[in-house]
């Protein structure tokens, strides 16, 4: 026969379950929340652009003065010299606009002539068009060409 | 008979292409004029960026509207979406890792706080959020409500990636493939190669997908049996 115990099967209320899971998963998203700000925040304090063509730094060359910035251009051919300590250049813009880079620091690898760059750094006076930079880095573009390009040609006739 | 065909076949094509990628990426095909052999990461960053973006993120994206509209609301629609997100986190992990390797010898830093490299790190924090809001809540119905909203608000980053390097100065490069003129910017073995890479990845998206879609389907089925176990043992305790 059963006890009069174990027969009853009323119900009971649940045991206050602890919510250390939750507060964990909050707690996560509460710090995922804050690296999505810091991290948009370093797109709206510095601009969502990364760096500023010639073309526009010397649209607001009088403005810019000395603040540091990055500047895009083309390396031209046959003005690199590299030193011990960095390399100098001139690189030009989309419109002919030319400016004069002396660079500290190692440029990367593929740092070569008619590449575009972006130099970190500033210009050397309010109104000189000398660049003084602090770091180069290669913006490589889209294309890719095979280094051997008499193999295939295009439908056009030209060598790829 | 054709579902079970391709079903029992998606794993060794996925295998095969990939071992297929691999080869032509790292023997066949010429090396870049500029890049040298650096371009052979052409292969692989681009497919995992892809995967990352549009067919995983797009699939969770899409299975949560779908979870959302009444007419197809389902708890497979919002298991599809949770295992999708999975494997998206996965691959938006390796496309910073295969980029930032690219990225470091080539333009000579491994990260820079352009647009389209910072609005992919902030989609990965997205999906991280997602799998956490995930275990924020144990009511299922709640949970893939708040977790499908959640994905279809996140979902807003995409076009901002894409397009970033069209609207701002980014020193991420521009598009290879798909450009504003159509033009192509790889030719010959190059772009078979690519493509194929492309091809390869989507299917091991599906692959693991379906992997991770079992595993989530006896996980339940397992909490299932164990609250019924569980039942008929207080019912067995009742009787003696």
């Amino acid at each position: 026969m059963p006890s009069a115990d174990l027969a009853d099967l009323t119900p009971v209320p649940a045991p206050v379950t602890k919510r250390r899971g939750r507060g964990r998963t909050i707690g996560v998203l509460v710090v995922l929340a804050l690296a999505v700000l810091a991290l948009l925040s370093q797109g709206l304090l510095h601009s969502l652009n990364y760096f500023d063509t010639i073309d526009q730094a010397m649209s607001a060359r009088a403005k810019l003065g000395t603040e540091t910035i990055r500047l895009e251009g083309v390396v031209k051919p046959h003005t690199i010299d590299r030193t011990s300590n960095g390399a100098s250049f001139w690189m030009t813009g989309g419109h002919g606009e030319e400016v004069f880079v002396s660079a500290h620091g190692s440029p990367p690898q593929l740092f070569q002539a008619d590449i575009p760059v972006v130099v970190e750094g500033h210009f050397t006076s309010a109104t000189s068009k000398d660049f003084y930079g602090t770091q180069i880095l290669v913006k490589h573009t889209a294309s890719y060409i095979a280094a051997h390009p008499k193999r295939v040609k295009a439908p056009n006739g030209s060598t790829r | 008979m054709i579902k079970t065909l391709s079903q029992r076949l998606l794993g060794p094509v996925t295998l095969v292409l990939l071992a297929l990628t691999f080869w032509l990426g790292l023997w066949v095909t010429p090396p870049d004029k500029v890049q040298g052999n650096l371009a052979r990461l052409l292969y692989v960053h681009p497919a995992i960026a892809w995967v990352a973006l549009y067919v995983s993120f797009g699939t969770a994206a899409i299975a949560s509207a779908l979870y959302l509209w009444k007419r197809t609301r389902s708890v497979v629609m919002d298991r599809v979406a949770y295992c999708a997100m999975e494997v998206s986190t996965v691959f938006i992990i390796l496309t910073l890792i295969t980029g930032s390797i690219w990225g470091r010898p080539t333009w000579g830093v491994w990260w820079a706080w352009d647009a389209r490299l910072t609005s992919t790190a902030i989609l990965g924090l997205f999906e991280l959020a997602y799998l956490a809001l995930r275990r924020a809540n144990d009511d299922p119905d709640l949970r893939a409500r708040r977790c499908a909203v959640f994905a279809i608000i996140a979902a807003i980053n995409v076009p901002i990636i894409h397009f970033s390097v069209d609207w701002w100065n980014t020193l991420h490069q521009g598009a290879t493939v798909f450009t504003e003129n159509g033009n192509l910017l790889v030719h010959g073995i190059m772009l078979w190669t690519l493509f194929i890479s492309l091809f390869a990845f989507t299917l091991l998206f599906f692959w693991l997908l379906r992997a991770r879609y079992r595993l989530e389907v006896l996980r339940a089925t397992r909490y299932d049996v164990a609250l019924d176990e569980a039942l008929a043992q207080r019912r067995r305790e009742g009787v003696h």
